[in-house]
């Protein structure tokens, strides 16, 4: 039984909605620990009962998750596109592949009634591609060149309405969102890490103040590194969910499975991964180096993908996809 | 006094209501227009790309005379079809019935070509045709995804004009039904397969 594809978008918004609640509470309960166990490390720091660590804590994390939300947000996907090194294909293009690509693009543009996105090629000869970009107006999408010369007219039309899922979907806000906050935990343990290494070094520990100073230091890493690592896991499930919604759309905006589902295959059969170990965009494309199995991908198995799309699971029987 | 308060307020909610059914009615007529003018932008790229594309096979395809002007007939003929319909003010039954009927010998006589085409080895790897099949085959795609955005607005129109009480006005507004871009077998719904 297929599951109903409206069903399903509602219910990863609903996820998503929960994981990001979720972050803010972590983040808070997170606040409060580190105010405490600096309490008890160190209890006559504390003239005043306000809560300083604790409040910088959850005040530097939500700044920096801000910050790096309006910068993706001005940055636009062509931002992206070529910060991963990427170069932008033009219609005043003479390679045939090239205009095929961008014929491609327009195509599914009408098909899914968006925009056309800026359309840029990454010189990368595994299959891979990705949309960034928060608005459909600021989207960029991005395709390898393996991709380019591995897949056929017919899969490529899938892999670029797969992007298209995912603009249309509103999937890359929501990991911008994410990838955001986990950032903010990052800088948290990264500044932690860096004011320990110079107090060890100036070797100020007998002081009062660099005690403090330094057991600060220690609470802040630690308690960023917990939520940096459990951020990462969040980030990676919402996302998994969203792969499977926007291989629908992809069926959705062509009325033909196949070019997906051929275009998996051909990436499930190929050896090579060359794609830029880049940690704030890794969502945005598969790969499976990460460690840690499961928990760190951003992409579920393309078996599954497969499966699923085969069994026209999301996929409602009002778009009339023959099984 | 208060026979008049009252009929003034009634013939007040029926102005306001008027109002709003109007402007619905015309908004949804300006989509199914704007939806149709997609459609027609990639027919009339695909009308000028067959010339072209039956010049350059000419010198392969000699002995397959017959075929190429049976093309060039059927698209002569879409292309007046669409014409026309353009001219009596868009999708209305008779002029949408004649357009459809020439597109669907068009497609017919398109595939027979690309078919033949297929026993032409020198043809199949010259650049300038590569170039022309694609264009043909991404103008085929659009046209099928325009389609299909096409049919939800005159859906969403035409439901809207038959709805009660509406229905009543709508016709007194110029409003009327437009048709429906239905291609008939389930084959010929997919775009004409442009390759060789």
């Amino acid at each position: 039984m297929a599951m109903d594809f409206w069903a399903a978008q509602k219910r990863a918004r609903y996820w998503t909605t929960l994981y990001i609640a979720l972050f803010v509470i972590l983040t808070a309960v997170m606040a409060v620990c580190v105010e405490l166990a600096l309490r008890a490390f160190s209890p006559d720091y504390a003239e005043t009962s306000f809560p300083i660590f604790g409040a910088l804590f959850a005040f530097l994390t939500f700044i920096v998750a801000a910050f790096q939300y309006l910068n993706f947000r001005t940055q636009g996907g062509s931002f992206v596109a070529r910060s991963l090194g990427a170069r932008e294909v033009r219609f005043t293009s003479k390679n045939p592949k090239e205009l095929q690509l961008l014929n491609i693009v327009e195509e599914i543009s009408i098909a899914s009634g968006m925009p056309m996105p800026s359309v840029y090629i990454l010189n990368k000869p595994s299959i891979n591609a990705f949309a960034a970009g928060l608005t459909p107006s600021t989207a960029a999408v991005t395709v390898t060149d393996g991709a380019l010369d591995t897949l056929n007219r017919e899969e490529l039309q899938g892999v670029i309405a797969h992007e298209f899922g995912h603009i249309s979907n509103g999937d890359m806000a929501i990991s911008m969102r994410l990838a955001a906050l986990v950032m903010g935990f990052f800088f948290i343990l990264f500044i932690a890490l860096r004011i320990l290494r110079i107090s060890s070094l100036t070797g100020d520990q007998g002081k009062k103040g660099g005690q403090v100073l330094v057991l600060a230091s220690l609470v802040f890493f630690l308690a960023g590194s917990v939520m940096w690592f459990f951020g990462s896991i969040l980030k990676s499930a919402v996302s998994r969910e969203r792969e499977y919604l926007a291989d629908a759309s992809a069926v959705q905006f062509t009325r033909n499975p196949d070019g997906i589902v051929n275009a998996l295959r051909k990436i499930a059969n190929e050896t090579v991964t060359d794609m830029p170990d880049n940690g704030a965009y890794s969502h945005l494309y598969f790969d499976d180096r990460t460690p840690f199995s499961g928990l760190f991908h951003t992409h579920p198995p393309l078996k599954k993908r497969i499966q699923a799309l085969l069994n026209r699971d999301y996929i409602p029987p009002e778009w009339n996809i023959p099984s | 006094m208060t026979l008049t308060l009252i009929l003034l307020a009634i013939a007040a909610v029926l102005f306001f209501w008027g109002m709003g059914a109007y402007n619905n009615l015309v908004t949804l007529k300006n989509q199914v227009q704007n939806a149709w003018s997609q459609i027609d932008v990639q027919l009339q790229r695909r009308y000028d790309l067959i010339p072209n594309l039956v010049e350059s096979v000419k010198g392969y395809m000699a002995y397959e005379k017959g075929t190429l002007e049976s093309v060039i007939k059927a698209r002569n003929q879409a292309a007046s079809a669409l014409e026309s319909l353009d001219k009596t003010g868009g999708p209305t039954e008779g002029s949408m019935k004649e357009f459809l009927g020439a597109e669907s010998s068009l497609r017919g006589a398109l595939g027979q070509f690309f078919a033949l085409a297929e026993n032409y080895p020198e043809l199949r790897a010259s650049e300038n045709m590569k170039m022309l099949q694609e264009e043909l085959a991404t103008t085929e795609n659009k046209i099928a995804f325009s389609r299909q955005a096409y049919n939800d607005q005159a859906m969403l129109y035409n439901t809207a004009q038959q709805k009660f009480p509406v229905n009543m006005i709508a016709g007194t507004f110029g409003h009327h039904a437009v048709e429906l871009y239905e291609v008939q077998d389930q084959e010929a719904k997919k775009a004409v397969k442009v390759s060789f």
